[in-house]
């Protein structure tokens, strides 16, 4: 569990225009670890850097300072080679925004297999991979369909089993429930936190809803590009103000037991970031109240 | 609803043509091909025919569908027809000699055999490609076929999978254009009346988002298949291998064999045979 899976020290990127005169700082001096099996949620409001530290970590774009080391590998002071690159990807996976827009194949297990069949897995083995992983993201009887015909939250999980076929260690998801509908994002997170517990797999979420990053065992908050806050979901959203700030909100439940608390209420415990936990604080402060 | 547009008209079913490996289908098609213009007498063609209708019969596919295929080439049948009528020469005059129009019998067995000839290519090709294989197996079996191609640094595989990834995107990007339009529609864009040239400039504003979408569609899927770690057909393995079955060999033998068999047909002189 203690292994460290990635490493960055100061990891900033700064996008150039055309002439490469102007630098605008969209990461600046990022330091984080983050360790195998882990479930993190990355924070932070439009334009906060924090797809662009979701890109960085799968080397869609270089850092242009600062240390990024992956998986015991060191990918800032050397050339990074074909190898490696196959290497770092097939080790850290990716899902997008877009689920039509990751899709290549026209039949589901297809494009399930595009991954493994890139990293040139042989036959049975091919056939069993795609087999699991559909299996894993529930969406075995669908193996013969057309992507098109998906729901969104169908096709998110077909993206999803797309990684997985390539048995990655770590899968970020890159705002991956933002366009879809409510219960299509309910399928994709189940999904989430079922690969964090049951496959071992690290998770990295970057997303702007709260509920999402209070299922997380740790939450990052970006802002401006520099890493704001870092800490277990209860501990994020206990600093309300601090997120209110740079445009953030807290979950509802949290949103509650601030209320209450700010209204004079001797609300006790420090589990706001869960609904069950607020609801067991709640009931201890009612039991409290008639006791009085 | 942009679900039922059928590319390339594929017909499901389950039939010994629609099992056979495409890349077989796409051999016999060109064999088929070579055989139509093999045939040069009455006999030949009465076998062409035959093989034809046994074709449709093992497809399963509706007598309907097989018409609805002849229909767009109808007037080329009937315009290459009516030029041979009137215009090859012959020996046996069947118009009176006074008439200015003269139609000789060699003149109506050209055109008879050209019938014969342009329809049954259009039922072969249709009944071995379009209705029996997906435009997706077909992409797989020319890209089998065309492989020996890369020796010559012919870039087989990018053009298949490029292929593979327009036909991908035709129905999103279909229903992509349905929902400007619509929302073109709600702001009083009028797409059905007027000139032309009115109705041309009304699509300027459906065309123009679409092709934004479909670049930023572009980037992002590139993005997404470099993820997934494609670095062209080098070291690819596939998940759907193409194989050749007995019954794949068995079907080209014939074929062959119906080939070689109409060039002897031909020297049967029963009716006509053209020279």
């Amino acid at each position: 569990m203690s292994e460290i899976l990635i490493h960055t020290e100061n990891l900033s990127f700064s996008y150039t225009d055309e002439t490469g005169a102007d630098e605008h700082p969209a990461l600046d001096g990022i330091t984080v670890d983050i360790k195998k099996g882990e479930y993190v949620a990355v924070l932070g409001h439009n334009g906060s850097g924090k797809s662009t530290f979701a890109k960085l970590l799968n080397l869609i774009l270089e850092p242009t300072g600062g240390r990024l080391v992956i998986d015991g590998i060191d990918l800032t002071d050397h050339e990074i080679s074909d190898e490696e690159l196959l290497r770092l990807r097939r080790t850290v996976g990716m899902v997008f925004q877009n689920p039509d827009n990751q899709l290549v194949a026209t039949i589901v297990e297809e494009d399930v297999a595009f991954g493994p069949e890139n990293l040139g897995v042989p036959q049975p083995e091919l056939r069993q991979r795609v087999d699991d992983a559909l299996e894993a993201v529930g969406m075995t009887s669908y193996a013969k369909h057309e992507p098109h015909r998906l729901s969104g939250g169908q096709k998110q999980r077909v993206a999803i089993a797309g990684v997985i076929a390539m048995m990655p260690k770590c899968i970020i998801f890159d705002e991956s429930t933002a366009m879809l509908d409510p219960s299509g994002r309910k399928e994709v997170l189940d999904t989430i936190r079922m690969l964090n517990r049951e496959h071992g797999i690290t998770v990295l979420n970057i997303t702007h809803y709260m509920n999402e990053a209070a299922m997380a065992d740790r939450v990052l908050v970006i802002n401006d590009g520099k890493l704001l806050l870092d800490g277990t979901p209860d501990e994020v959203f206990a600093q309300r103000e601090l997120l209110c700030e740079v445009g953030l909100d807290v979950p509802q439940c949290a949103a509650l037991i601030h209320e209450l608390r700010a209204a004079g209420l001797p609300v006790k415990g420090d589990r706001i970031a869960t609904t069950e936990g607020c609801v067991e604080m709640l009931a201890e402060l009612f039991e409290n109240l008639e006791t009085r | 609803m942009s679900n039922g547009i059928s590319f390339g008209q594929y017909y499901p079913a389950d039939s010994l043509l629609h099992r056979l490996d495409p890349r077989t289908k796409v051999l016999m098609t060109v064999l088929y091909i070579v055989c139509t213009f093999l045939c040069r007498s009455l006999l030949s063609f009465a076998v062409l025919t035959a093989s034809a209708i046994v074709l449709v019969a093992i497809s399963r596919i509706p007598i309907r569908m097989i018409l609805s295929s002849l229909r767009p080439i109808l007037f080329i049948i009937v315009f290459t027809s009516l030029i041979n009528v009137f215009m090859t020469r012959g020996e046996q005059l069947l118009t009176p000699p006074e008439w200015k129009i003269k139609i000789y019998a060699e003149g109506i067995w050209t055109a008879f055999f050209m019938i014969l000839r342009i329809s049954t290519l259009i039922i072969g090709t249709s009944v071995f490609l379009t209705y029996t294989t997906t435009p997706i197996a077909l992409t797989d079996a020319l890209e089998a076929l065309l492989s020996p191609l890369k020796k010559i640094k012919i870039p087989v595989h990018d053009f298949a999978m490029m292929m593979t990834i327009a036909l991908r995107f035709i129905p999103t990007l279909s229903e992509e254009t349905r929902k400007i339009m619509n929302a073109q529609k709600a702001r009083g864009a009028d797409f059905t009346s007027g000139s032309l040239l009115r109705r041309a400039k009304a699509l300027i504003p459906i065309l123009v988002p679409l092709f934004v979408s479909a670049f930023n569609r572009a980037f992002e899927l590139a993005a997404a298949m470099e993820c997934r770690c494609y670095h062209g057909g080098e070291g690819r393995t596939r998940l759907k291998v193409l194989r050749f079955r007995a019954v794949d060999f068995v079907m080209l033998v014939l074929l062959v064999g119906v080939g070689v068999g109409l060039v002897f047909l031909n020297r049967n002189g029963l009716g006509y045979a053209m020279k």
